[in-house]
This record gives C-alpha cells, sequence and structure tokens, in this order.
C-alpha cells in the first residue's frame, strides 16, 4: 500500500489545500489584472487576433499548481478551480469557462506526464505552458468557438496564445515557485527545494547551501 | 486522556538541529498544562506533534535522507501513538481565520463529526451542544462564519474542536490576535469545556498572565533541550529564580514590566500633543485632519458598485504635532485601522480634509499637494511610513539589506525623479539601521524566513529607512513577546528624540504608557448607532484589523454575496444545485453549438423572465451584466475586422476591411457571447457553494477530499481580496507605486501560509483519512426535476427556433 509509487502521487491534505487556496488567489489576482490592465486590451483594438498575447494570464494556475504541488492531475485542478473561481465571481465565458479551464489546465498537465512528474525545470515549465496556450487557443478556435477568424487570424490568435502561454504562464510561474521555495512556505510540500535547483537539469544544489 | 512523552525528538525537514529535542513528560487525565518557553523552543511542534498532524517523511529517494523530517522516542496518548490517535485531541491555532472551515457555523462544526463517521441523525445534537457549550447558540446554524469577530471565531473553533469529545485540547497561543475583550472570552470558553468535559488540556502561550490562574501545572520548554522545569503553576508567583528566568527567555510574567529593561525615558517637556486642531497653531502641525469620514472603499463612485458606502467614522478631527506618540484606540471593528490609513495617505477621504502642514512637506515640498493622498507614492515614503499588521505585507525583496536599501533608494526629491539620498547615504542608512534592529546577522536572510519578532523589527526598519517623520503603525505588538515588545518601544522612542511623531492603532496599555502616548478614542465618531454595527462589530482580527461584513471587502472583487447570512429564499435558490447545474449546462451547450443571434435571442429573453424566480430585481441584474455587453462588443468587432470576409466591403481600412458577411457573423457571435453569460450570472447568485460542494461529492461522486478541499479555499477568497488589498496599500506606503508582479507573488505567499494552516486545521478535525458521513444529505426532488426540464425547454427552444428561421448552424462542421 505504502510504496514509495503511491508516496509519490497519491495527495495529501496540504496538497489538496494548498492547491486549492492557490486556484482561490489566482481568481483574486484575475481581478487585479483586469483591474490594473484594463488599458492593454485595448491596444489590440486595431487587430483583435493579436489580444491573445496576454491571454497566457488565465493560464498561470496550472503551471504554478504542477510546478508547486508535483503531483499528477495538479495541473488540470488547479487551472479548473480558479476557472470556477471566475465562474462565481461572473466570467465572459458563463459555464464556458469550465470547459476552458480543463482544456487549458489538460495541455499543461499532458506535458508534465510526458516527463512523468519528475522534471519540473524551466524548459519543462515553457512547454507545459505553451501546451496550456495551444490547448486553450484550440478551443477557442474550434471547440468552443468563440471567435471566427480568417486563416490568418487563427493562426496569429492560436501562436500568440502559445507564446504568451510559455511566456507568462510557464517562466513566470517557474520563477515565482522558486521565490516562493525561497520564503520557506512551500515547507510542507515536495517543491520546497525549488529554489536549489537547477534551472534546466533539476539537480539540487550540494548541502551548504543555507535555506534562506 | 494521559499524555506520555518519552525521549520525544522532532527534527523538521531541511533544518540542521531538532525543534524538540528529547522531552520526557507526564500529563495526567484532566490535568491542565500551561506550556511556555522562549520564541523557538518547539512549543507549537509539540503541540503538532500530539494533535497527530506532522507526518515525518518515508523517504523514497536516499540522497533525500539527510533533509528528511524526523521524529524518534515516544509520543503516546493514552498508550496510543499520537499520530494514529486521530479525534482524540483537537487542535487550536493562533489565526482565527484558519480555524474556520466552511462558510456556515453550524456546517463547521459538524465538520469534524463528518469526518469522524459519526452517524448524521446523531450529529445535530452534537453541533447544538458544542455550541451552546461556547456561548454561541444564539446564533441561527445558517450564520455566516465570515461575519464573526475574532474572538468568536476561536470560540466557534472550540465548538467544533469539542463536538468531536477529544479527550485532549491542545491551544497553541489561540488569543494571539484577539482583542482583550475577545481574549478573555475565549479563555473562559476553554476553561469551562475543560471542566466540564474532563479533557486534559494544554495550552501553550507567552502572556503567561493570562492563564497561570486557571491551570495546574506551567511546563518549560528549552530551546535545543526538554523540558527545563515542571512545577504546580502557583510557583509562577512565588519562585523568584523561576520569575527571572522566564522573563529573560521573552515570557510575559505576571506583575513584572515588560518596560523595566530599557533606560528611562520621558517625553515630557514636549509639546502637548492636540487631538482637536487648534486655531492659531496650524504652522506647526505636521498633519491636520478636520471632519474626516472614512471607509475602506474608496470614495469614487463607479458604475458597478453603485452608490458610495456609509462612513463607518466621520467628523473626525485630528492633529498630530513633531515628537509626540498617539494611540489610536477603540472597540473591535469601530475603524481605527480605517482611520490611520486615512491618515497615512493610503485612503481618501470620503468627506473632510486631511492637510499637512509645511513641516510635514519639508524645505523642497512646496510643490506637493495638501492632501497626502494626492502625493506621489516616492513622495509619501519620505514623509510617512506606515507599518503594517502582518509584516510580511511589505516585503519584496530576497535579502533583508536590499529590501532596507531599497526604502531609502525610492525617496525623491519632490517634484523630480532625483533621488533624496546619495549612494553613500543610501549605504550608511542601511547600516545602521541593520545595526539598530539587531539584523546585522540576517542581512543576506530572506525576510519571509525570519522570526515573528525580526519581521516585525524589519517591518519598522523598511518605514524608517526611507526617513519618514511620521510613522504609523497597526497593532504593533499583536503576538509578540516580551523582547520584541521592549525592543520597539526602544526603536520608537529613539525615533520620537529625533522629532519624530508615532501614530499606532494598538489595544496595548503597556505600549501606550510605554510611549507615554495620547489616547485618541474613535469609538465616539461612529456613524452607526452600537446596535446596528453588527456587520462592523463582527469584523475580526486579521490583517488590517477590521473585515467581516461585506462592506469589509471593500476593494476586492465583488463577493458581497458569499458571505451573506442566511439562504437565498427565492425560487431558485431553494432549489438544488445539481439540478440549476445541469440545465445551465444544457442551454451552454445548446449556445455553443450554433452561432447565430436567434437562440442567442431565446436565451437571453428567458434569462431576463426568469429574474423574479431568482429574486433579483432588474437594476441589480443590469449592473452585474453590463461589463459583459462590452465585451460583447469587442467579440463584434473582433470578427468584423478578421473574419473571412465575405459581401459587400462597407469599411476598408487599408490592411484589412469590414464587409456586411464579416460584420453579421461578428454580430451573431457577440450575440452569443452576451447570452452566455447572463443564465450563468443566475444561476450563480442563487446557488450556495456549501450545497453545491455537497451535491457534486454525493451525487455526482466527485473526490470529497477535494471538493471539500477546494470549498474551504473558497472561502478564503474575500480574505484574499483584502490581503490584495492591504498590499497594495504596502507598497504605495514603501514608495514602490503600482507593482502588479510583486502584489501577485505577495498574494501567493499569504495564501499558501493561509492554506497550510488551514491544512493542519482540517486535519486535525479528522479530515481526509477513512469514510466520512454527510450530514446534509443532497437530495433531488421533483421540483429539482422541473429545474432541469426547464433548461431543457430553454436550450430546446433556442435551437428549435433558430433552425426554424434558419439560422442555426452547427459550428463543428463550418
Amino acid at each position: 500500500m505504502s510504496t514509495s509509487a503511491s508516496l509519490r502521487t497519491r495527495w495529501n491534505v496540504s496538497d489538496i489545500v494548498v492547491a486549492s487556496t492557490l486556484a482561490v488567489a489566482s481568481g483574486v489576482i484575475f481581478w487585479g489584472w483586469n483591474l490594473s490592465y484594463h488599458a492593454v486590451s485595448t491596444l489590440f483594438v486595431a487587430y483583435p487576433p493579436t489580444a491573445s498575447v496576454v491571454a497566457g494570464m488565465w493560464l498561470f494556475p496550472a503551471v504554478l499548481g504542477a510546478l508547486i504541488i508535483r503531483k499528477p492531475g495538479a495541473a488540470i485542478y488547479c487551472e479548473m478551480v480558479a476557472a470556477a473561481v471566475s465562474a462565481l465571481l461572473g466570467s465572459q465565458w458563463g459555464l464556458g469557462v469550465l470547459l476552458s479551464g480543463f482544456l487549458q489546465g489538460l495541455g499543461a498537465e499532458l506535458i508534465l506526464l510526458a516527463f512523468l512528474y519528475r522534471r519540473f525545470t524551466l524548459d519543462v515549465a515553457v512547454l507545459a505552458g505553451a501546451a496550456a496556450g495551444l490547448a486553450g487557443g484550440i478551443n477557442e478556435n474550434w471547440i468552443a468557438s468563440y471567435y471566427q477568424y480568417d486563416a490568418v487570424g487563427t493562426v496569429v490568435h492560436i501562436a500568440g496564445f502559445a507564446l504568451s502561454g510559455a511566456v507568462i504562464a510557464g517562466a513566470l510561474p517557474w520563477l515565482a515557485t522558486r521565490g516562493l521555495a525561497a520564503t520557506g512556505v512551500l515547507g510542507p510540500l515536495k517543491s520546497r527545494r525549488a529554489h536549489l535547483e537547477s534551472a534546466l537539469t533539476g539537480r539540487t544544489r550540494t548541502a551548504g547551501t543555507p535555506a534562506a | 486522556m494521559a499524555v506520555t512523552a518519552r525521549g520525544f525528538t522532532y527534527q523538521h525537514a531541511d533544518r540542521t538541529r531538532p525543534a524538540v529535542a528529547g522531552v520526557d513528560l507526564e500529563i495526567a487525565p484532566g490535568e491542565k498544562v500551561l506550556l511556555a518557553g522562549p520564541s523557538g523552543a518547539g512549543k507549537s511542534t509539540l503541540l503538532h506533534a500530539l494533535a497527530g498532524v506532522l507526518h515525518p517523511d518515508q523517504s523514497e529517494r536516499p540522497e533525500e535522507e539527510a533533509a528528511a523530517a524526523t521524529s524518534t522516542g515516544d509520543l503516546l496518548l493514552d498508550g496510543i501513538p499520537a499520530d494514529q490517535a486521530r479525534g482524540r485531541a483537537g487542535l487550536m491555532q493562533q489565526d482565527p481565520e484558519s480555524q474556520v472551515v466552511l462558510s456556515r457555523i453550524g456546517d463547521d462544526v459538524a465538520f469534524a463529526c463528518e469526518n469522524l463517521a459519526v452517524p448524521p441523525d446523531e450529529i445535530p445534537a452534537r453541533v447544538r451542544q458544542a455550541l451552546s457549550s461556547v456561548g454561541l447558540d444564539h446564533l441561527p446554524a445558517d450564520h455566516s462564519t465570515a461575519a464573526l469577530s475574532g474572538g468568536q471565531k476561536q470560540r466557534l473553533a472550540l465548538a467544533g474542536i469539542l463536538a468531536m469529545r477529544p479527550g485532549l485540547l491542545l491551544l497553541d497561543e489561540p488569543t494571539a490576535n484577539l482583542d482583550p475583550a475577545g481574549t478573555e472570552q475565549v479563555r473562559d470558553a476553554v476553561i469551562a469545556a475543560a471542566r466540564s468535559t474532563g479533557a486534559t488540556l494544554v495550552v501553550v502561550e507567552h502572556r503567561l498572565s493570562l492563564w497561570v490562574d486557571h491551570v495546574d501545572t506551567l511546563v518549560v520548554l528549552q530551546p535545543g533541550g526538554g523540558v527545563s522545569c515542571r512545577v504546580p503553576a502557583g510557583a509562577l508567583h512565588t519562585d523568584q529564580r523561576l520569575r527571572g528566568q522566564l522573563t529573560e527567555a521573552g515570557l510575559w510574567v505576571p506583575g513584572a514590566d515588560p518596560l523595566a529593561g530599557l533606560p528611562a525615558w520621558s517625553g515630557a517637556g514636549r509639546a502637548p500633543c492636540a487631538s482637536e486642531p487648534q486655531a492659531q497653531s496650524g504652522g506647526k502641525q505636521l498633519l491636520t485632519g478636520s471632519g474626516l469620514a472614512v471607509h475602506r472603499q474608496s470614495p469614487r463612485r463607479s458604475w458597478r458598485r453603485g452608490p458610495a458606502p456609509q462612513p463607518v467614522l466621520s467628523g473626525v478631527n485630528i492633529s498630530l504635532s513633531p515628537a509626540t506618540a498617539v494611540g489610536i484606540t477603540g472597540p473591535n471593528g469601530a475603524g481605527k485601522s480605517t482611520v490611520m490609513l486615512t491618515l497615512a495617505g493610503l485612503l481618501r477621504p470620503h468627506a473632510g480634509t486631511l492637510r499637512a502642514g509645511a513641516a510635514l512637506k519639508g524645505e523642497r515640498g512646496q510643490h506637493l499637494p495638501d492632501s497626502p493622498a494626492d502625493w506621489r507614492s516616492e513622495d509619501l515614503t519620505s514623509r510617512i511610513g506606515t507599518v503594517f499588521q502582518e509584516p510580511e505585507h511589505q516585503f519584496v525583496r530576497s535579502t533583508v539589506a536590499d529590501e532596507l536599501r531599497l526604502s531609502a533608494e525610492r525617496a525623491r526629491v519632490p517634484g523630480s525623479r532625483r533621488p533624496l539620498f546619495s549612494a553613500s547615504e543610501v549605504d550608511e542608512r542601511v547600516k545602521r539601521l541593520l545595526h539598530r534592529l539587531r539584523l546585522e546577522d540576517a542581512a543576506e536572510a530572506n525576510p519571509f524566513t525570519l522570526s515573528g519578532g525580526e519581521k516585525r523589527r524589519l517591518s519598522v526598519g523598511t518605514a524608517l529607512a526611507a526617513g519618514p517623520q511620521v510613522l504609523m503603525l497597526d497593532e504593533p505588538t499583536f503576538g509578540q513577546d516580551a523582547h520584541t515588545f521592549a525592543e520597539l518601544i526602544g526603536l520608537l522612542r529613539e525615533h520620537i528624540d529625533d522629532g519624530g511623531t508615532v501614530l499606532a492603532v494598538t489595544h496595548d496599555q503597556d505600549f501606550l504608557r510605554g510611549l507615554e502616548a495620547e489616547r485618541f478614542d474613535v469609538a465616539r465618531f461612529a456613524d452607526r448607532p452600537e446596535g446596528a454595527r453588527s456587520g462592523a462589530d463582527a469584523a475580526g482580527n486579521g490583517p488590517e484589523g477590521t473585515r467581516g461584513g461585506p462592506d469589509a471587502v471593500g476593494n476586492g472583487p465583488e463577493v458581497s454575496w458569499w458571505g451573506r447570512s442566511g439562504r437565498d429564499t427565492s425560487w431558485l435558490g431553494r432549489r438544488g444545485p445539481l439540478a440549476k447545474l445541469c440545465a445551465l449546462a444544457l442551454i451552454t451547450v445548446a449556445l455553443i453549438a450554433t452561432i447565430d443571434p436567434v437562440s442567442a435571442g431565446v436565451v437571453a429573453a428567458a434569462s431576463f423572465a426568469l429574474l423574479p424566480a431568482a429574486g433579483i430585481r432588474l437594476l441589480t441584474f443590469l449592473r452585474r451584466i453590463w461589463i459583459f455587453a462590452v465585451a460583447s462588443l469587442l467579440a463584434v468587432w473582433g470578427a468584423a475586422v478578421a473574419a473571412e470576409e465575405s459581401g459587400r466591403v462597407l469599411l476598408d481600412l487599408g490592411v484589412t476591411t469590414v464587409s456586411t458577411g464579416s460584420l453579421e457573423l461578428g454580430l451573431s457571435l457577440g450575440a452569443r457571447a452576451f447570452a452566455i453569460v447572463l443564465p450563468s450570472v443566475l444561476i450563480f447568485s442563487t446557488t450556495d457553494p456549501t450545497d453545491l460542494a455537497d451535491s457534486l461529492a454525493q451525487q455526482v461522486r466527485l473526490p470529497a477530499r477535494f471538493v471539500l478541499g477546494a470549498l474551504a479555499a473558497m472561502r478564503l477568497l474575500g480574505l484574499m481580496a483584502e490581503h490584495w488589498t492591504a498590499l497594495g496599500h504596502a507598497r504605495r506606503a514603501r514608495g514602490l507605486g503600482n507593482q502588479f508582479l510583486t502584489q501577485s507573488f505577495g498574494v501567493l505567499v499569504q495564501a499558501i501560509r493561509m492554506a497550510t494552516r488551514l491544512a493542519v486545521t482540517m486535519e486535525s478535525r479528522g479530515f481526509g483519512a477513512g469514510p466520512r458521513t454527510w450530514s446534509r444529505p443532497a437530495s433531488f426532488t421533483a421540483s429539482d426535476a422541473l429545474v432541469v426540464a426547464g433548461g431543457a425547454v430553454i436550450a430546446g427552444a433556442a435551437t428549435a427556433l433558430a433552425v426554424l428561421a434558419g439560422t442555426w448552424n452547427l459550428v463543428w462542421l463550418n
């Protein structure tokens, strides 16, 4: 029962509550983003498909959750709870936001699965963010079809989404995880040493480094 | 219940030494123990271990062995290892917010019973009994937990623990965040509960006088070692050696003066500080407020929020002179912090004027506007420094030295971008402050990893580094030990001696005495009569002092329906959440399936027609949805510009064109985007999250641990929004202006801290292991079937009419 595999993958109470709370805090950050960057969206009026280059903002809970919890399902769970929070606060997409949340989380999740939940490095984070963006782009153009752009518009929209995901929902969450680990708040979680890991190999720096 | 520790040692992961080591202790059944010791002696660790919420690592990778959490020795409750005695010990922690799990008081108390699989028909009696034994039985069971004061929240937590019928009560500084009245109520409730249940009691507290006359035994832990003494509690009054030892350790020993160790100081001879503005002395005053009306929420009107809120205090006249101290006092929730934030230039007054005198503006300050609220962040920070109740709100850098350096660098010469301090002056200030704050050894440490006392000193230091003449502090001594208290007094006395002014929101009489501060009681400015202030009175003691009533959410997201008391009594509000969700899903799928204006129109019309059933007034509804209408216009424009062109060209923009075809498509998309929001607003504003979670776990059979975890986290939404607002204030106070990224990071840190404490609370109440029962069975009734049928009819009608009109097109085939 308590084999090393189940220890590695079973969520304990801290994992569940931290993941849920992160998702709820993300909802508050979404709201702060809306408020601070209302003007940003008007920049894209000239050619609306390019607006997706800031859409990575909606994807960051997926990769952040995955990097902090480091257990299967974290990306989907965090993104869906964050989506549920936006639905409760009133989302532009109504109930459809849950579908978006699921698909975007799934995009990130597949990348982490491909690395068997063993690598949480910068490159994996960037890939996962891009995959979440790609999934979001596919959903918004072909599944939920919120947009009906011509071929050029569709390509621009999806590429912008993936790029935005890679940066805002990939690299930034990776940096945030390191910053959080350095504050010591990740103590009960598997990611508590993230700030000591090398960016690309993921190996922990050897002892002698104070945990500050 | 008997407690036995034999050579118990626990080392947290990644630490070089154990938190507790070699503890040998016997506690008899029913014994009441006060557990004391200096900061870092491992008192909390021992309590957590007794509560069974510590989990030594079962290391999976050998290379991590050295850093793993380990436990050795025995810790037994009635002979059973503590981590296997689930539900036998109840734990209460310091922060009231993380002691509450669910959003209605009855549900919160029932939570532990459900986790321990108590039969559902037995639970209501247990809940009633527990609520009455902590004196909360006058409140209805569906009273909102968000509307409780800090003291009431702690008593609710006690009720949740008592409902488990535990043999051991563990309390970890249960009153550190409470005002004096709340503190005594909690203590009395705990003592009464321990007496009536015969449970063993272990309480950790550094204000010893609060408990010493109510317990049997005093146990003192020493850092890195075991128990240094175990004596009858009364010895604390008589044993001089013991008293000396505990005073040395920074504990609040009854009858000992916490100021005794400080050099003599007298503020006498300073100009009397005039709370009421004096007509002629305007020139000397630093800051003068006349007729101020204050509220957390900005007075700026907004379309969404409706009318401006009623101020919590009005007609406040106050003025600050150089080299004085003022203590803002008054009952909990009276608006003390709000007054302070307004005076600090962080909130705008709703009425009256706030004017900075020439003395505060300084020699180069002639360009500054009169009101600090209009100052640039950089000008504010070098004149008025603000120290927040939660020191972490102020931290933005990764080392202590950088944190101080940043403050010194941000100060600017008024009206220009030139720094106020030269590079060498900055270095000098940082060096001097590190010394004064006794943080030289921690200069390269991450601020978040400091001890509580060090964080408090650093938070004062970051404010002082920018060289402000006025220093404002919000409950600076909450939860601090006597050492930190005395150091803080010393720092503030120096500030006053240098001609500075201190204004503090505080309940602490020793603090007021230590600074010879003049009391400024705000109760007399209360706008609402005492009885009508239940919401504000209920305000707890979280990060910013006031919270609770829906209006306390202030600048946060609109979650006012969240904390409301009682249930939604509209027709839709009384229906089962699963049925509503099904109906909403049917309608949403019907809308997503096609891009046409007819189906969108049908759904929109149906939504408006259903407003009476949802008990939502038209104006309220319009206020909530107008922003989505704007978003739909953007959708129209997006398609018009960037969709496949067809038909006549209406507008040629050079690179792109708008044609009749693309405009028609855009209008359909816009109508659909607007229509998709309306039913979800209806459903979500009439659905209670707790009921929804019950449904999802019991009827849809989603994993209960995850559903309840998400539910407990959602309760924190309003709190998180308050953290967001406070973090914004702290950035402005530090001269950083608007900082979205560090503000987001700050919210994440607070979220994880809170989540970690909440996880401990939930686990100590039996959550997460084994089968559970449900005290609120979710059912599916005939009228729920009607709701689903209604959803199907709307979805069907939308589709059918669109097909008839010839506009229906399956989007996935396009």
